[in-house]
């Protein structure tokens, strides 16, 4: 069986509980799974609550919008759906070398509720938080965090949205080089033309058609 | 694995008009088909399918990091010097993709082949994440299906996750979504994923690739009112944008990209030989090799394919016995590579794929495409599944 089904809340499914669109076609239009939630209660509406991803609880916390204990609830149900693995060797051999960690004490505490232990796991590079809320046809609505890793850590940071990256350093002063170069003969071109110019991507798209794969 | 007959649910057809599907039949032919269903055990999803499929997944990570770390393996993939360095800093600095499809030849037993990776500009998304996920829903409400019926299928789910987890860390949560013009299907496509974005919070404005804009100036590539770009994803591939007219700007400029310029590693068909030398002999793997000018001619039991070709385009395939089976095609312009045939199970007519599909890093879902013919093309029938 699947490690990633073992969120203790959902029985085993394949399948997603509930989807929904939001703009497209011709109305919001939301469904949910056969007996769940219970059968006499028809969800109407589904909306996805701006869900947010957050590295650790105090970034969760200092965000103020979910309040501590609805972060500390997603960190620690995130961290019990990620797998675990009982020595470094196993883990790496189905996540790749340096792809995985010992938990630290905080999140050995918030995925078994005791401190300790001996185990690893991919180390994860954020965790989600959101909230879904339901109109139903008793007039309820109900609200539940969910929350899951996302994306795994391979020896970077995850500094993407950052303007500094890590490449090497010859890479970066070949980058500095053109870019330089590249700013002067813009402000050449600048100082001739301040339009926009367009239709610079897609213009082979007439000789090929399509591109979905 | 089975393909089992079933009456179609009533007035589907309008269900999908309603649901922004206007492609379900295209020039006159169908492309969603539900008068059958494909039909999968557990076991066959979760170990031959869900499980390899992260596992080949974590194998292509380790090959991206290869080759963003060796100039002759850029150059064997025939990736453009120009982009070398956009490719290697995004993987560096850690940029996330969103999401890719692997397409698998399997029969229902013994092991998964893994016949391309898909992971550049992947389709067939919204039929495989949302319609057939409605499809399942109302069978069962229908009685067309048992109630425990199940499917392999958390992509939507996934996306909204991953979007969110992207949508914080781009500017002012707003990502563009792109594709060219006068193609309805990439449009429904790409509109499908504005709406997954805004249902993650995102703002998700549309901008026409022709559109995207360049001034002077200006560090980001700009929108018609010429405003920044800060994150844009474009169903459009690497290949073609860095041949562009503006693709020697791409590494001058912050516009973040969806997929990053590492994806371009991935979607070119010479990672088949590249995995095949890293892991050679793995269960789901297929033997492949560069083609070159002392390559024979194509031999019986192998299938020549183009680097860079969409929707089965000019692919020739021998089969043992001696048939061979050819799709014509504008991708001639690239390196060649040939891979070893392996047999899609064939029901009836009808030859089927498995698309498998991986959203951040996990695999989530899948899709049947099946065709008369041994070469999936783009007017291949999308065709539901199930779990009983």
């Amino acid at each position: 069986m699947s490690k990633h089904d073992q969120t203790p809340h959902l029985p085993r499914r394949k399948r997603s509980a509930r989807l929904s669109l939001a703009v497209m076609g011709a109305g919001a239009f939301g469904l949910t799974a056969c007996g769940q939630p219970p059968q006499e209660e028809q969800i109407t509406e589904v909306r996805f609550d701006e869900p947010r991803s957050f590295q650790s609880v105090e970034e969760c916390v200092a965000a103020n919008i979910y309040t501590r204990s609805a972060c500390e609830d997603a960190y620690s149900a995130s961290l019990e759906a990620v797998p675990r693995f009982s020595t470094l060797e196993e883990c790496e051999a189905e996540h790749g070398e340096g792809a995985c960690t010992a938990p630290s004490e905080e999140q050995a505490q918030a995925a078994t509720g005791s401190s300790g232990g001996s185990w690893f796991m991919p180390a994860m590079m954020g965790y989600m938080v959101g909230s879904m809320m339901s109109n139903t046809n008793r007039g309820r609505s109900f609200e539940r965090v969910y929350q899951e890793p996302v994306y795994r850590n391979r020896q970077n940071q995850g500094n993407w949205n950052t303007a500094s990256n890590q490449a090497t350093q010859r890479v970066t002063q070949r980058n500095e080089a053109m870019r330089s170069s590249v700013v002067q003969s813009r402000q050449a071109a600048q100082s001739r033309q301040a339009t926009t110019q367009r239709s610079g991507f897609g213009s082979r798209s007439s000789a090929r058609g399509g591109w979905g794969s | 694995m089975l393909r089992i007959d079933i009456p179609e649910r009533n007035n589907w057809q309008a269900l999908a008009h309603e649901l922004g599907f206007h492609f379900h039949t295209i020039g006159g032919e169908p492309y969603w088909k539900e008068d059958a269903y494909y039909q999968f055990t557990m076991e066959q999803v979760e170990q031959d399918i869900e499980a390899p499929t992260e596992e080949l997944h974590e194998m292509c990570m380790e090959l991206v990091d290869k080759v963003c770390h060796s100039n002759a393996l850029m150059q064997r993939l025939a990736l453009p010097e120009h982009m070398w360095d956009s490719i290697h800093n995004s993987w560096k600095s850690g940029q996330p993709h969103l999401y890719g499809r692997m397409d698998f030849a399997y029969s229902g037993s013994g092991p998964a082949k893994l016949l391309e990776l898909n992971y550049d500009t992947p389709t067939s998304l919204y039929e495989a994440g949302f319609f057939q996920w409605v499809w399942l829903e109302q069978a069962i409400e229908q009685g067309i299906l048992p109630r425990h019926a199940d499917q392999y299928n958390s992509i939507q789910e996934r996306l909204i996750n991953a979007m969110a987890h992207l949508g914080d860390r781009i500017k002012a949560r707003t990502m563009y979504f792109s594709c060219i013009k006068d193609n309805a299907e990439e449009r429904a496509t790409v509109h499908y994923l504005q709406d997954v974005a805004i249902q993650a919070g995102l703002k998700a404005p549309f901008i026409y690739t022709e559109d995207i804009g360049l001034r002077a100036g200006m560090d980001h590539f700009v929108d018609l009112d010429d405003k920044p770009i800060h994150a844009l994803f474009k169903l459009y591939p690497w290949e073609e944008m860095a041949d562009d007219g503006f693709g020697e700007q791409i590494p001058q400029l912050n516009t973040h990209w969806f997929e990053p310029p590492w994806k371009a590693i991935l979607s070119n068909k010479g990672i088949l030989p590249l995995l095949w030398e890293h892991f050679e002999g793995h269960p789901n793997l297929l033997p492949a090799f560069f083609e070159n000018a002392s390559s024979p001619p194509l031999p019986a039991g192998w299938v020549r394919k183009p680097f860079f070709s969409r929707e089965g385009s000019n692919i020739e395939l021998i089969t043992p016995s001696g048939q061979r089976e050819t799709v014509d095609g504008p991708y001639t312009d690239s390196p060649w590579i040939r891979q070893a045939y392996h047999p899609m199970p064939r029901f009836g007519n009808n030859h089927a794929l498995i698309g498998s599909w991986v959203v951040g890093d996990r695999a989530c879902g899948m899709g049947i495409r099946e065709d008369v013919g041994r070469i999936t093309k783009d007017s291949s029938c999308f065709v539901p599944h199930a779990i009983v």
